[in-house]
């Protein structure tokens, strides 16, 4: 695991479970029934980025399209529209994968924006070509919460693996 | 500090597809489905096994929705409660005239077909049902409700309200199904004026409050703004008489010599909770004669233009 620069800690290892969790969790938002609002963030589609970023053995292409698929049953959108615009995300996230650590958190979002803004393009490109209406320009918020989004889920999906090797009684976690 | 290192070392050799392939293959899949979904059966199959399997979880996830939303109307007291409840049995007081009133109509009505000799009107099974929640795709209006196949609910069924009409069932899962409200893009219905009864068709996809217009309709016809469309009952999907949109706007210097006519749909799809589930007319009415054999005139013709070489 790289370094992340400014960072004197070597990062632990990181539980296939934790990973299995959180996309799951991330699933989770995503199904709530809020109402259809263009402008609400993708949470599943950030984590899969985060995950393709950080583990890009374990999360890559085959993953973010299947969650895709559940994404667009769930939806009643066109089958196969989430498949190909997460494929793409997860696509752009392994080519940033090994350079985006040696940024701070900012410089990262800023990278990663023009990725979502890619990702709901793509999605918004193919329901128009398959004949549907434009659903309006508060679709471009979503991609500008999501890169706000990606330092704090930094945060909280790495916080795991910043634990201490070897826990004693002042540092039990 | 051998507790920082991961557990297993990368591959060497064996590190699977490169990502290029994997875009590759997974994009073209994706164009594959969709393609494919309304075409082949096999890809058919996969979105109700999908929906199915995310069933428990959308039930599941509706809980706390319904605590948040459900806890604020609960907070809001019980003077709003006996409120609304006033309200309610006061509008159910002012129907029950009109409810007598088209019970006596009905009945004079099936005297006067019986009179005519009239096919007797058709009467229409329903079902209840209740919205789950609406569909988050910002490209379409649909919404889902909690009766699918498993409970007999026929693909294009019509789907109404105490307003009016909502929509139709456009897919069926086995424990839910998709209703694609009137104000979708794709949505359209043939209604009749209650005022002038000149029959047209109704269409969606427009934007917000006037979103269903009435298309080819004549720069000079007779359509005035507070009329009211209702089905017409032609289309063998929705019955007669159902309440369906009001004219809010004429604009007739529109191009190509039609108006421009807006309608406003009867039924708010917003907060609607409760909905009626009803059969398509087509499975009452008789089935479609079969294809007629061959025209004995073809047959006759054939017959002729053998004789010359038949033996005289």
């Amino acid at each position: 695991m790289i370094m992340p620069r400014g960072s004197d800690q070597l990062l632990l290892p990181v539980n296939p479970l934790f990973i299995a969790l959180s996309l799951l969790l991330a699933l989770a938002f995503n199904l709530l029934p809020l109402g259809r609002n263009p402008a609400l963030p993708d949470l599943l589609a950030l984590t899969l980025a985060f995950w393709a970023v950080h583990q890009p053995r374990r999360v890559g292409i085959g993953i973010s399209f299947m969650f895709g698929l559940l994404m667009d049953v769930h939806q009643g959108a066109l089958l196969g529209q989430h498949a190909l615009s997460y494929t793409l995300l997860a696509f752009g996230a392994l080519a940033m994968s090994r350079r985006l650590n040696w940024f701070t958190l900012l410089q990262q979002a800023l990278q990663v924006l023009p990725l979502f803004a890619a990702m709901h393009t793509v999605a918004l490109l193919v329901r128009l070509a398959a004949g549907d209406l434009f659903p309006g320009w508060s679709l471009f918020i979503a991609p500008l919460v999501e890169a706000a989004l990606w330092p704090f889920i930094t945060l909280v999906l790495l916080a795991p693996q910043r634990r201490a090797p070897d826990p004693d009684e002042n540092r039990p976690l | 500090m051998l507790g920082t290192l991961d557990r297993t070392p990368p591959p060497f050799f064996r590190q699977g597809y490169s990502a290029l392939t994997k875009l590759v293959f997974f994009s073209a899949l994706s164009v594959f489905l969709m393609v494919a979904d309304t075409r082949v059966a096999l890809v058919a199959n996969l979105r109700p096994a999908i929906a199915t399997v995310l069933a428990p979880v959308q039930r599941g996830l509706l809980v706390p929705v319904e605590l948040v939303t459900g806890g604020s109307d609960y907070l809001a007291g019980l003077r709003a409660a006996l409120q609304s409840e006033d309200a309610a049995r006061k509008q159910l007081a002012l129907q029950a005239d009109r409810v007598a009133l088209a019970e006596r109509l009905a009945v004079e009505n099936g005297r006067l077909r019986s009179l005519l000799e009239l096919q007797p009107a058709l009467a229409v099974r329903s079902q209840a049902a209740e919205v789950l929640y609406e569909a988050a795709d910002p490209y379409s209006r649909k919404l889902f409700i909690n009766r699918g196949a498993a409970q007999n609910i026929g693909l294009g069924a019509p789907v109404i309200n105490e307003a009016g009409v909502l929509g139709q069932v456009t897919r069926l899962y086995p424990l839910s199904a998709e209703v694609t409200l009137l104000t979708d893009k794709d949505a359209a219905i043939p209604v009749i004026n209650t005022r002038t009864q000149q029959r047209g068709a109704a269409y969606g996809g427009l934007e917000k409050g006037s979103a269903m217009e009435l298309r080819f309709v004549a720069a000079n016809a007779d359509v005035k703004v507070g009329d009211l469309l209702h089905t017409a009952g032609v289309d063998g999907v929705y019955p007669a008489g159902l309440a369906v949109a009001k004219v809010a706007q004429v604009e007739r210097q529109a191009e190509g010599g039609f108006a421009r006519v807006l309608l406003v749909p009867a039924a708010q799809a917003d907060g609607v909770r409760h909905v009626l589930v009803l059969e398509p007319l087509a499975a009452q009415l008789p089935p479609r004669p079969a294809p007629e054999p061959e025209l004995p005139a073809k047959a006759a013709l054939k017959q002729g233009s053998k004789r010359p070489g038949a033996a005289p």
